[in-house]
């Protein structure tokens, strides 16, 4: 025993950290790759899978892609050293049984050289090493949009999920960024950097079809660089009416997406699920509670069981 | 090997706990290695065949065979010699996980760890330094005192630091310096809620490590010159249903600073590659093998399923060594350390008074080591070690 061999000096453990983190994070994109990692490039990709095993018998697939490009400036590196906490948000709280989390970035394929990356569905912290992997292109148009329409392509056609397929149960997906999608998925962009043929798709008719099987979110940071444009939010609630979020504090993107889920899964209502981030020592109660107060649905979905029978009205079930 | 095996020392620490967790993670497939007591202050030496060596502290002794670690809430986590030790092993983070629930060890801690062993003089009790028992002392009586959760928010984190260096006195460093380290900790490692450990060990086979030893428990050691901290099995069965009890000892008996130690023998001959006196723990103390100590260890631990006998290579180089079975108390035979009731300090402290006095009654040479402590501590032994690395020891495979 006795350790006491290491400085324990405060400005050296966070320079350390500092170092560390900056290394472990954005090895890959600060390495000067310029093309997606073999692990996250969706060019000829059947499917990525989100299947129930022995150990998670009820996979609940979450997907979270964010905006890489120039106009969300910091943003992707805080959301990358952040998301990592999600899992452990999730489970703490049992808000969801079985989380199967991918991570993604989006770009704009008509100037950036990595315009998608899909990481895979991991159920525990590999998932990291596909945010560690993921370019930051830092590129982009000057014309408010980016190639959303393509990530919600390969989303809508180039996934396999368990819940949906067995229990008919949506997963989620989370876009995070600034700016609005085109007008259509451009059948000469899936060719190039997802490696098939298809007829053009206009935007809204490829979100009923995402919206199949995923319940679909759109969450506008503030701190981005279009963060609160107006055409921005409106376009995006044209296509998601309520599930777009304004998010103050970047800080807190794993809550409000944790908190989301909790929501959409029935397990907390948004006051329990706020007391919650305070109870783990979360200080983004404010935060959430903003962004989140447009999906809050009146009065709470009951557990337990109620009786039947009894009531005037035949709707009374849930 | 496919259960859960738990490695606890069954002496005063350095019986080699670390080159047994590192061999046990060459050997099977683990999932993780989950510490559940103790804090920075532990030293667990690992040699791989490829020569590379670590003292860990934080980090699981399986770390250089890349075993994730998980720090339980039992630990007591100090962010900054983590970042310390992290550095030393090329920043590994993405082996990390910590229970967020972990109490955070501070510099207001160590300072007055420290200053209370200076305040002792003469009869210190041989701690680290560190601030760990200060740490366990201060959240019994503080609720609010930090944990590793705190380290994700700013203005909660700033708060309670703020109260620990107003209760326990300035440590020469600037609040807001400590603050931001303690973030920059929170953005790096992954914080994560108990459910986790639950899944790691369904996730498959995980060895858990302890720190210090059972002659160093809290409870059942000789007060005041314990630990504070549970180095039983007792922890283990608070997170895990069922588990391999695996107690390490060493051929010898070594006790790092004060305290009573009956088979104590400076003049055996017995070279000591990592161990050094500490300007905290004092001297590095060696003696006889104590039979009559490590059977009270076994039997306050709640019985052991297997053993390891580490430093099965020194008998032959140091031929006066001897193993203890009996002591002599005020001219009477003591042949067997009764545990007393639970948690009564005071039986302790008698015990400690009464060990004072005792001295070695038998001490004899047995011609097969590991056989003859198979026979006085009650349990096969399961792995030999003759050396440092992995390619030293012998395992019997009769645990599964």
């Amino acid at each position: 025993m006795g350790s006491g061999r290491w400085s324990t000096d405060v400005w050296t453990a966070a320079d350390n950290y500092r170092r560390a983190s900056g290394k472990s994070a954005f090895a890959y994109s600060d390495s000067g790759a310029r093309k997606a990692h073999p692990a996250l490039d969706p060019k000829g990709v059947t499917k990525r899978e989100s299947r129930d095993s022995d150990e998670h018998p009820f996979s609940t697939p979450i997907a979270v892609l964010f905006d890489v490009t120039g106009s969300m400036g910091g943003v992707p590196r805080v959301l990358q050293t952040k998301l990592p906490q999600l899992l452990g948000l999730l489970t703490r709280k049992d808000y969801v049984t079985d989380p199967h989390i991918l991570f993604g970035a989006v770009g704009d394929a008509t100037c950036d050289r990595v315009p998608l990356q899909i990481g895979q569905f991991e159920s525990d912290n590999r998932m990291d090493e596909d945010l560690a992997r993921i370019v930051l292109e830092g590129g982009g148009g000057g014309q408010m949009t980016e190639s959303y329409e393509l990530a919600m392509y390969f989303m809508a056609r180039h996934t396999a999920l368990d819940s949906f397929s067995k229990r008919g149960k949506r997963g989620y997906l989370f876009l995070i960024g600034d700016e609005m999608p085109y007008a259509k998925v451009h059948p000469r962009e899936v060719e190039k950097f997802i490696g098939e043929r298809t007829e053009p798709i206009s935007t809204e008719e490829l979100v009923v079809e995402l919206q199949r099987t995923f319940d679909v979110y759109y969450l506008l940071p503030t701190a981005a660089g279009h963060g609160g444009n107006r055409d921005v939010l409106q376009r995006w609630r044209g296509l998601l009416g309520q599930n777009v979020l304004e998010l103050d504090d970047l800080d807190a993107v794993c809550e409000t997406i944790a908190l989301t889920v909790g929501l959409g899964e029935g397990t907390i209502d948004l006051d329990a699920g706020l007391d919650d981030l305070v109870d783990a020592g979360s200080s983004h109660r404010g935060t959430v509670s903003k962004a989140l107060a447009p999906l809050q649905r009146n009065g709470v979905v009951r557990r337990g069981t109620l009786s039947v029978g009894t009531a005037k009205s035949g709707n009374e079930r849930l | 090997m496919n259960e859960h095996v738990a490695v606890v020392d069954l002496g005063y620490g350095d019986a080699g706990k670390g080159t047994v967790v590192d061999a046990l993670c060459d050997r099977g497939r683990i999932r993780a290695v989950l510490r559940f007591n103790g804090g920075a202050q532990a030293a667990h030496n690992v040699v791989t065949e490829d020569g590379r060596q670590h003292t860990f502290a934080q980090f699981g002794s399986g770390t250089l065979r890349g075993v994730p670690t998980h720090l339980t809430r039992f630990v007591v986590v100090d962010p900054l010699a983590l970042a310390a030790e992290a550095a030393a092993l090329g920043n590994p983070y993405e082996l990390l996980t910590v229970d967020g629930d972990a109490l955070l060890a501070t510099p207001w801690h160590r300072a007055a760890n420290q200053r209370r062993e200076r305040a002792r003089g003469g009869s210190r009790h041989g701690s680290c330094g560190m601030g760990v028992g200060e740490t366990m002392a201060y959240a019994l009586g503080h609720p609010h005192a930090p944990r590793v959760a705190d380290t994700l928010s700013r203005t909660g984190l700033r708060r309670r630091l703020a109260a620990v260096e107003s209760d326990l006195g300035p440590a020469g460093v600037p609040l807001d310096d400590v603050v931001d380290a303690y973030l920059a900790f929170g953005r790096t490692v992954a914080i994560v809620g108990t459910p986790y450990g639950e899944r790691l060990l369904t996730e498959g086979a995980c060895v858990f490590e302890g720190a210090q030893g059972v002659l160093l428990d809290e409870w059942r050691g000789w007060h005041p010159h314990t630990t504070w901290s549970t180095t039983t099995f007792d922890n283990v069965a608070e997170l895990c249903g069922s588990f391999t009890r695996l107690g390490v000892v060493r051929t010898y008996t070594t006790r790092h600073g004060a305290g009573p130690f009956v088979t104590e023998d400076p003049a055996l001959n017995l070279p000591e590659g990592h161990n050094a006196t500490g300007e905290w723990q004092g001297a590095f103390r060696v003696g006889h093998f104590d039979a009559v100590a490590h059977r009270y260890a076994v039997e306050v631990a709640g019985g052991v399923d297997a053993l390891a006998v580490t430093h099965l290579d020194i008998p032959d180089s140091c031929p006066e060594l001897r193993i203890c079975e009996s002591y002599a108390v005020d001219g009477e035979p003591w042949t067997r350390i009764e545990p007393g009731p639970a948690r009564d300090l005071g039986h302790q402290e008698a015990l400690t008074a009464r060990l004072n006095r005792a001295e070695p009654r038998t001490l004899s040479r047995p011609a097969d080591w590991p056989e003859a402590i198979e026979g006085l501590l009650s349990a096969p032994v399961e792995i030999e070690s003759y050396g440092p690395s992995s390619a030293d020891k012998k395992f019997r495979n009769r645990i599964h």
